[in-house]
């Protein structure tokens, strides 16, 4: 166990680093335009990196299964849904969303925080369930409602691809704790539905779609970024053009430092930097999953499956829109587009991995009838 | 405890994911390493920014160094049309910058008035001064390029040989059009790209090569001289109520253009508010009917053909020769006069019979000599040759018309280089206005030199032909209001009735003097020409003051002292 967590805190630490060098690479010129200070968003991001370490090392010490009693599991769910409902009421909005919550002169996330409280919640529910799961209300109505509830506040802010995630995520979940297969193609089939009409109601998002379609037709607009960040794997071809060279951050990418620095990193780093960013992504995944199915409980189990999955789909929309497979949507990268709540969320969920991992490593220095029981559990 | 029924769902789920990054590794190695060399030249391509840098254009001196035409930075008032019609403050805007600029208001508004445009220009070259002051105002949705303009600190002087830059800052008259491959310099060449917002990137220039300004151009002409013509020029106008006057001022022994200027004149700052009528160089576009100064030509190769000589008398038939069925008339009836006379008086029908010993092929072959049929190539734009027809195609009585200075077409310049043929011991030279030309480097790029183009008659008959034409300035002759006190001068007057539809017409003459002095030792070179003066018509009253003008300050100006201590300078006051 020690091994996989080496790699997996290794792969963070890879990610991490890599993304305070492409902040700096993709944000100075425009810090330096809009608050004359170059290091602007290079100095925000290493204070939320702080808090991030700090929480992620004080999760990996504690006991995951804290997250696992009732109070603590309903507290931030309940938590969750009450932040996205004050983001609706006093939220701040920025192009046209209304995604963060002003506290002085800091600004949070809460669909970030969401994405955590829901995970928990889901894993608490379902392995509390046990059998149970298998029933209508206990293993679809209440979860897929819970999930339901948090993914359309999202979607209300309006945050398309991280209601998406989180609804992805859930449903994973819930599938995975063995909920019954034709219950859920029900209410996926329907969740779909409903989310298409949304979708199809909205004309910016739909735009967006059509511009996905037909990217050369809507070059100058609606496809412009999505053009240009396939333009930047391009032109980075197989050596890429230099640690800061990137002509595309110079406003051919608005959100160059965000949503889009994957683009960038095509672009300066060439072939071998995007794909040692996805073969991190996919070592994380793999961690994750081994901890994950090493857990001690059956809570553990569907908790770091949950948060790998978390982080790991994230990466996947957010590598996929950049690469042009997926219509345009603002998620981050996790670990390296700029942005603290993420940051700090994604962090928290690797401390608890390490946690979980933590566990089951002394589990396997137990007595050997606790080991057979795991053995057996192997050999199925 | 985990619920081990359920594993293969979790398998399931991340054999998805892991195929979901296997596709994407495929997808990122497709865009990093695909085919796409051509799409690659595309981006490339569009991101270039390759600019030609304009390098300042080359200043223009008269001979003493004053500055006829430079650059001088200005301004360019721009502004946000979008930006002031959604700010509400278009109407204000416009008319206090219309105030300010002198400006019509509705004109600018107009201009402005475009909702969804992002650029406009308000008033291109500005005063640099009016441009701080416009920034001081600090009015929203204004603002500024920088620009170079040229500027002719001298106005209307000199206009027709400096000439002007169009907008595009091409040279499209005079020295300018001419000399414009010297001016305008070697252009720079920058190449860079440009971020998403079209802008250039500064870091990311490749080429940077600056451009070179251009060589400065060094005129024969002198300012103050010319102004003193253009002054006389300007007065002779108002006097004669004439259409047009030209005259030009030459070295005559080099052929340097000292003086050339035109009436109507214009002014080369505000080109585009000039009539083109009064752009036209006359000194060497308008070609006219010369009349009588014509006859220099004739008695000068008859008697260097010693067909006749200065004493010989003929028959000037009372005034009225009948010649193959036509009359011939003088404009003073004279009975015999000597050749001398003949130039004197300026008898037509004495001409004519001088002509008619020259016969037409040695008249054509002298006048020719003489540069009449060709430009004499001074360097300028627009010069005309005039009209000289074959002898083959003359009629039988051309030869009379001819010797009178009709039928024939001449410019003002060749006029002159006619006469100072004659008084430069009967070598033709080239004139020029252009002394040389100097880089940024102080490297002189061209220089001019005195050539001599054809020597049409012979040191002995230019000798006879300068004592005949200082005659003419003499008591009782023809030109007699061009003698200047303390010097002798040579000359001859000419009066043509301008040819209109089917014959000439009575009312609209030409009035010219031709002329130079000191005569014993010719310095200058001058000739007059009066477009349709009113009520005097002739050379001799309406041309030949206005050379006595031009002399008389010239010889001051130039300090020209008569030979054999005649006066000169500032001591002719006896």
């Amino acid at each position: 166990m020690w091994k996989t967590t080496s790699i997996l805190i290794g792969a963070v630490l890879i990610l991490i680093s890599l993304g305070i060098v492409m902040l700096g690479s993709t944000s100075l010129v425009q810090a330096q335009m809009n608050f004359h200070d170059p290091l602007f968003f290079v100095k925000r991001q290493i204070m939320w990196l702080l808090v991030g370490v700090l929480i992620s090392l004080f999760l990996s010490r504690v006991d995951y299964e804290v997250f696992g009693r009732p109070a603590v599991a309903w507290f931030l769910y309940a938590f969750s849904v009450a932040l996205l409902a004050a983001v609706l009421g006093w939220g701040v909005t920025v192009n046209g969303s209304t995604r963060w919550l002003g506290l002085g002169p800091l600004r949070m996330q809460p669909s970030e925080f969401a994405k955590f409280g829901v995970v928990v919640f889901l894993a608490w529910w379902l392995a509390n369930m046990r059998r149970r799961v298998m029933r209508f209300w206990e293993g679809i109505a209440v979860p897929l409602g819970a999930l339901g509830l948090v993914a359309g506040l999202v979607f209300l802010e309006p945050d398309f691809g991280t209601s998406m995630v989180i609804g992805a995520v859930g449903f994973a979940v819930v599938f995975a704790a063995g909920a019954r297969i034709g219950n859920l193609l029900l209410a996926g089939t329907l969740g779909l539905t409903f989310f298409s009409v949304a979708v199809m109601r909205n004309a910016e998002r739909m735009r967006r779609i059509i511009a996905f379609m037909n990217p050369q037709k809507y070059a100058r607009n609606e496809a412009f970024q999505l053009l240009n960040a396939i333009y930047a794997f391009v032109i980075g071809g197989a050596t890429g053009v230099g640690l800061g060279q990137s002509l595309q951050k110079r406003y051919y990418l608005p959100e160059a430092h965000t949503d889009f620095i994957f683009a960038i990193i095509g672009e300066e780093l060439g072939v071998a930097g995007s794909l040692l960013v996805l073969t991190l992504f996919a070592a994380i995944f793999v961690c994750g999953i081994r901890i994950s199915r090493r857990a001690p409980t059956h809570f553990g189990y569907l908790l770091g499956f949950g948060m790998t999955l978390t982080i790991t789909l994230q990466a996947l929309v957010n590598i996929g829109v950049v690469t042009g497979c997926l219509p345009t949507k603002g998620l981050p990268l996790p670990f390296i587009s700029f942005g603290g709540s993420n940051l700090v969320v994604c962090m928290a969920m690797v401390g608890i991995l390490v946690s979980i991992a933590r566990a089951a490593g002394e589990q396997d220095g137990r007595p050997p009838e606790a080991r057979a029981i795991r053995d057996r559990v192997h050999r199925i | 405890m985990n619920d081990l029924r359920y594993r293969w769902r979790m398998r399931f789920l991340s054999a998805a994911v892991i195929a979901a990054l296997a596709g994407l590794s495929v997808r990122l190695v497709f865009l990093h390493l695909g085919p796409n060399e051509a799409l690659r030249r595309k981006i490339v391509k569009t991101r270039r920014v390759e600019r030609r840098l304009r390098g300042g254009r080359g200043r223009i001196f008269d001979r003493r160094g004053e500055i006829m035409a430079l650059d001088v930075a200005v301004k360019n008032v721009c502004a946000d049309p979008k930006l002031l019609h959604e700010s509400g403050s278009l109407q204000a805007v416009a008319l206090r910058l219309a105030r300010l600029l002198e400006m019509e208001p509705a004109v600018l508004l107009a201009r402005l008035d475009l909702p969804r445009r992002r650029f406009a220009y308000v008033k291109r070259h500005v005063p640099p001064e009016v441009g701080e002051m416009i920034r001081r105002m600090k009015l929203q949705g204004v603002f500024f390029q920088d620009d170079v303009a040229r500027y002719y600190p001298h106005d209307q002087l000199m206009c027709h040989v400096v000439g002007f830059v169009n907008m595009e800052r091409v040279g499209s008259a005079g020295v300018e059009q001419k000399l414009d491959r010297y001016l305008k310099g070697t252009p720079g060449l920058l190449v860079s790209e440009r971020d998403g917002r079209r802008r250039e990137l500064y870091d990311r220039r490749t080429v940077e090569v600056p451009a070179s300004a251009g060589a400065d151009v060094y005129l024969t002409l002198d300012v103050e001289l010319q102004y003193m013509v253009e002054k006389a020029l300007d007065e002779a106008v108002s006097e004669n109520a004439a259409k047009g006057a030209w005259a030009i001022v030459e070295r005559v022994r080099t052929g340097e253009i000292l003086a050339m200027a035109s009436r109507p004149a214009f002014n080369p700052n505000e080109f585009r508010k000039s009539d083109p009528e009064s752009m036209r160089n006359r000194a060497i576009a308008y070609v006219y009917e010369p009349g009588s100064t014509f006859k220099l030509a004739v008695i000068a190769a008859a008697l260097n053909e010693g067909l006749v000589t200065a004493d010989e008398v003929i028959d000037c038939e009372n005034g009225v020769w009948m010649y193959r069925g036509r009359p011939l008339r003088d404009y003073h009836a004279h009975g015999r006069l000597s050749v001398a006379d003949v130039l004197k008086k300026s008898s037509n029908i004495g001409a004519a019979k001088i002509a008619l010993r020259l016969g037409p092929e040695r008249l054509d072959r002298y006048l020719r000599a003489f540069g009449f049929g060709r430009r004499t190539g001074v360097g300028l734009p627009g010069e005309q040759a005039g009209i000289l027809h074959p002898p083959r195609a003359w009629s039988a009585l051309s030869i009379t018309r001819i010797a009178m200075g009709h039928e024939v077409a001449v410019t003002a310049l060749q006029m002159l280089e006619m006469a100072c043929a004659i008084a430069n011991g009967g070598y033709l030279m080239r004139p020029y206005v252009v002394r040389r030309v100097v880089d940024w480097r102080g490297r002189e790029l061209m220089a001019a030199e005195p050539r001599v183009v054809a020597r049409p008659i012979r040191e002995a008959t230019a000798d006879l032909m300068r004592r005949l034409m200082v005659r003419v300035t003499e008591p009782g002759g023809t030109g007699w209001r061009a003698a200047l006190a303390g010097y002798r001068v040579a000359g001859k007057t000419g009066t043509a009735q301008k040819p209109v539809r089917g014959g000439y017409s009575r009312t609209a003459d030409v009035a010219s003097f031709v002329g130079f002095l000191p005569a014993e030792d010719p310095e200058l070179g001058i000739i007059v020409v009066v477009d349709e003066p009113q009520p005097r018509h002739t050379g001799g009253a309406v041309a030949a003051p206005v050379f006595r003008k031009i002399a008389e300050q010239a010889v001051r100006y130039l300090d020209i002292r008569s030979p054999g201590g005649r006066g000169g300078g500032l001591e002719t006051d006896t």
